[in-house]
């Protein structure tokens, strides 16, 4: 029996912008989607800017690195029943080392019948990489919860009138300095 | 804006920001004990968001009480706040702890909805914004109201039992205060029955739908004024720092 009574692992998706892609940017608990996408609000976007979160349980995300494609040359073979229905597969790529804060992007779709079917086809038409990608990861439409755009003003939009500081800010120690309180010096955040 | 107005305005508004204050208070005492790491981080944010909007009343009142924010918080006694006793009561378990801060949010929600039609601006601009977060904070404690009067045995027997005890205190919101009637003639502030009704569509549905009963009981109908020992208790914690070096700059 499983001695782990934590809840199972969501997957999130930031997108910043209305013209940016999602991002993976981390992983909450929650027994459930709409939990799920609060427990992202709260955990990654107590900070601007966000303008879309997406969740999808962490067991339903299909994840292959560049490593593990090359040194396993039938990681697509797989045996589909004959009318395995056809799905919308979220293809998500990591290009850039440079932004370690983020671990997947948001490149595109294709209609397959399998994850591995889905990454496959996503990696021959050759339409999701610039140069090189270091992973990737296929997500199904059907496992994605979704923020929508009515949510923007109360789970987004408040973040942006907070005072926020990093903790480089209070490097003087707390009672160094004493003078004149001054109330808008008060963190909110 | 005449004398009595003005009191009137004053009242309410500090009213309002202790109700803030000690709500956010006691949510900031879970930090680092909340049941899941990803709910600690969200009563953390829930304590700030609270503590945030009684600053926003404090401050619409200072040209009225002569004092800013800080002041108001750290530098008055128990009998000086004018919060209800719900949110000064100790959070006990978790479903007592969500379940005071869903009727208070959704309280808050049906308050905030009418004072952005007040007619003292500056209150219905802030109003206007603190709502947009009060809307995500009522969704958050509604979805928890709803999954543990819904989970297991033990989860719906804290949660009914949260209810019993909470309900007649939450109905001391609507206990209109002495110069209400001067605000509600000019528009400043809403009508409390009309306030409670409007509240009870939201609560009592969403309770029953959650396998809670509302207990038919009498409300716990005391003054602003009047508090329970627990406010010192919690003052006394409150306070304590910004007391004992009142000129530190932070």
């Amino acid at each position: 029996m499983s001695r782990d009574t934590q809840w199972p692992r969501y997957e999130v998706f930031k997108q910043d912008r209305p013209d940016k892609p999602h991002a993976a940017v981390g992983t909450v608990h929650a027994p459930d989607p709409e939990v799920a996408l609060l427990n992202a609000r709260d955990v990654f976007v107590r900070r601007p800017s966000c303008y879309s979160l997406w969740v999808a349980p962490e067991s339903a995300v299909f994840k292959m690195t560049a490593y593990e494609l090359e040194t396993q040359p039938n990681w697509w073979v797989e045996e589909l029943p004959e009318e395995a229905p056809e799905e919308t597969y979220h293809i998500f790529n990591k290009q850039t080392q440079r932004r370690s804060m983020v671990a997947v992007t948001h490149v595109g779709e294709v209609t397959a019948r399998s994850p591995r079917e889905a990454l496959r086809k996503a990696i021959e038409s050759g339409q999701f990489v610039e140069k090189v990608a270091y992973m990737w990861w296929v997500v199904p439409e059907s496992a994605i919860a979704r923020s929508s755009e009515e949510d923007v003003l109360s789970m987004f939009e408040p973040a942006k009138d907070k005072t926020y500081r990093d903790q480089s800010y209070y490097t003087g120690g707390v009672f160094a300095r004493r003078s004149q309180r001054r109330p808008e010096d008060i963190p909110l955040s | 804006m005449n004398k009595k107005l003005q009191q009137a305005l004053m009242d309410r508004l500090v009213a309002m920001a202790d109700d803030e204050v000690i709500l956010g208070h006691r949510d900031s005492e879970w930090t680092g004990h909340a049941p899941i790491l990803e709910e600690d981080i969200a009563i953390a944010n829930l304590a700030q968001d609270e503590i945030g909007h009684a600053i926003i009343w404090y401050e619409l009142a200072e040209p009225f009480t002569g004092n800013d924010a800080d002041s108001m918080a750290y530098f008055r006694d128990a009998r000086q706040f004018r919060n209800v006793q719900m949110v000064e009561l100790p959070n006990h378990d978790w479903a007592f702890t969500m379940l005071r801060h869903y009727l208070y949010d959704a309280y808050e929600l049906a308050l905030l909805t009418r004072l952005v039609e007040s007619k003292f601006e500056a209150l219905a601009k802030a109003a206007e914004k603190v709502r947009n977060e009060e809307v995500y904070h009522f969704r958050h404690t509604s979805d928890w109201v709803e999954r543990l009067g819904l989970g297991t045995e033990e989860s719906n027997t804290r949660m009914q039992r949260a209810l019993d005890h909470l309900w007649p205190y939450a109905l001391q919101l609507f206990r209109p205060m002495p110069l209400d009637d001067t605000l509600i003639e000019a528009d400043y502030f809403p009508e409390l029955g009309e306030l409670r009704s409007a509240w009870e569509q939201v609560v009592i549905p969403h309770l029953e739908k959650s396998d809670l009963k509302v207990p038919d009981a009498e409300p716990i109908y005391a003054h602003r004024h009047h508090h329970t020992e627990h406010l010192v208790d919690l003052l006394a914690d409150m306070q304590m720092v910004a007391r004992s070096l009142p000129d530190a700059v932070w």
